[in-house]
């Protein structure tokens, strides 16, 4: 079947099978950003934002998707052209929240969604913000660390 | 691939469409609200799915009645609801908070949530204390207790369910929900809850619930019935949660064996109900 899908910010018409899951279609047409993990809904490593808010593409049947917007990591940055790191990214580079990254992109992508809608979180509320990603290597200390950090600044950039 | 022997995915503008569409395609077919069960299933049953997102059935309206939620609204939509900030406290967004992670809030339908009767759901065993009842559409439209839908899951062979109400309470009643799980993410080891309304400060209705026991959650009768007429207090909550840890029906099963969720019977039991004294005693003052 065809559908169509904007995926960063791009229209594209694409063939899928309907059974097929949004994590494969991304993954097949090269966001390999979007990582495979558990596909069960447990990991969070294939989240990304389908129209804003943050889901598991590996519990999305493309079908289900066909006519909404999609955001993977890869279309994070130079949101604006100048091809600058979210402000959530660039916090996670610089405070050491990335250790072997599988879950660095999920992670990412639930942090954006979470300071949309709350953009001074309290620690429980990232804690919350992040509790359908799982980290197998940085204890999670850094992750927090680095979204209230990223958090400060994308507040301070809104009131400039 | 997920559902590998899916052949069309459908997304009707009309009730009624959907509904013949389930009809015609019989047991292959299936509605699909946020999907998450279905795609997990990886049924090769499954042939067609009937996506209900084009029906304008998401929705969390303040009635007359009390709050009507429509089928499709997500999960977060339902916590995100202004209608629901204050309804009975709150109930219904803490317990909401505790329901997975926001990926899958974002996803799971109010629908799909009540249809998929997971033993250990957490709506489902909120939602019955609250006596919540459910519009189903067959080719005519219903209102039933969500308790009906589990007694008879008939009721839903073919049926759509459109719209769920939790009902409106007056002053004098509160809720409330606990969930006992091994981390935050988990689904339950065994969750209850209580809805109270008060006359004078004495119990006057009493809902009791216990889901994951590891059945469906269930009312708990002989543990509310002991409260009628009476002061929340020690005394009284100490019974009802006894007599609820003696009769709820539990047993073993991977995430914990039957007499630790004997003790969490009590421990939830009674928590609850020590919330929910501590509620009307602000409320009264
Ligand atoms: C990792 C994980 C963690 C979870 N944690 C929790 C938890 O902590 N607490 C908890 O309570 N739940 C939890 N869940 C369960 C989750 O809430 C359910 O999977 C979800 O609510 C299903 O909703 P859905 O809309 O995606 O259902 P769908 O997959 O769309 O549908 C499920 C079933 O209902 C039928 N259906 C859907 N809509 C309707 C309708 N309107 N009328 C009639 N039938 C319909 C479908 O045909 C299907 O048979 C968890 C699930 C996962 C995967
Ligand atoms: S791959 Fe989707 S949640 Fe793990
Ligand atoms: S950095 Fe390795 S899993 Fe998170």
């Amino acid at each position: 079947m065809k559908i169509e899908l904007i995926v960063n910010g791009k229209q594209q018409e694409l063939d899928s099978a309907p059974g097929e899951t949004l994590l494969h279609l991304l993954r097949r047409i090269g966001y390999k950003g979007v990582k495979k993990g558990c596909e069960s809904g447990d990991c969070g490593a294939c989240a990304v934002l389908l129209d804003d808010r943050v889901v598991n593409s590996c519990l999305v049947l493309a079908a289900k998707a066909d006519g909404h917007r999609v955001t993977t990591v890869e279309g994070l940055a130079g949101q604006d052209k100048t091809g600058e790191l979210h402000p959530v990214q660039e916090a996670f580079l610089e405070h050491g929240a990335v250790q072997c990254g599988y879950c660095s992109p999920g992670m990412i992508i639930a942090a954006v969604d979470l300071l949309a809608h709350n953009p001074n979180p309290s620690d429980q509320e990232i804690k919350e913000g992040i509790s359908g990603n799982l980290c197998r290597c940085t204890g999670y200390v850094k992750q927090i660390e680095a979204i209230r950090i990223a958090a400060e600044k994308m507040r301070k950039s809104a009131d400039v | 691939m997920a559902l590998s022997n899916l052949k069309e995915y459908v997304r009707p503008d009309e009730l009624d469409v959907a509904l013949s569409l389930v009809k015609e395609r019989g047991t292959s077919a299936r509605v699909i609200g946020g999907g998450i069960d279905l795609v997990r299933s990886s049924s090769p049953d499954i042939e067609t799915l009937v996506d209900l997102s084009h029906l304008s059935l998401s929705y969390v309206r303040q009635t007359d009645k009390g709050v009507a939620i429509g089928a499709t609204t997500t999960l977060t939509e339902i916590l995100e609801a202004p209608a629901l900030e204050n309804y009975l406290q709150g109930v219904v967004v803490e317990m909401l908070h505790q329901v997975g992670a926001p990926p899958l809030r974002n996803l799971a339908s109010m629908g799909g949530t009540l249809a998929s009767a997971h033993p250990w759901s957490d709506v489902i065993t909120l939602f019955l204390a609250l006596g919540a009842q459910v519009t189903l559409y067959n080719g005519v439209t219903r209102m039933v207790p969500l308790s009906d839908l589990y007694a008879s899951r008939a009721l839903l062979s073919p049926a759509i369910i459109t719209e769920a109400l939790l009902p409106a309470y007056a002053k004098g009643t509160a809720a409330a929900f606990m969930k006992f799980s091994r981390t935050k993410f988990d689904i339950a080891i065994l969750n209850c809850a209580c809805l109270i309304s008060t006359q004078n400060g004495d119990c006057k209705g009493v809902r009791l619930t216990a889901g994951g026991t590891p059945q469906l959650a269930t009312l708990l009768p002989a543990a509310a019935e002991v409260l009628l007429g009476r002061r929340l207090n020690q005394t009284s909550i100490g019974q009802a949660a006894g007599i609820a840890r003696e009769t709820t029906l539990v047993r073993d099963d991977l995430r914990a064996s039957g007499n630790y969720r004997r003790e969490l019977v009590y421990a939830g039991v009674k928590r609850c109900l020590t919330c929910v004294s501590r509620q009307l005693s602000g409320v009264s003052q």
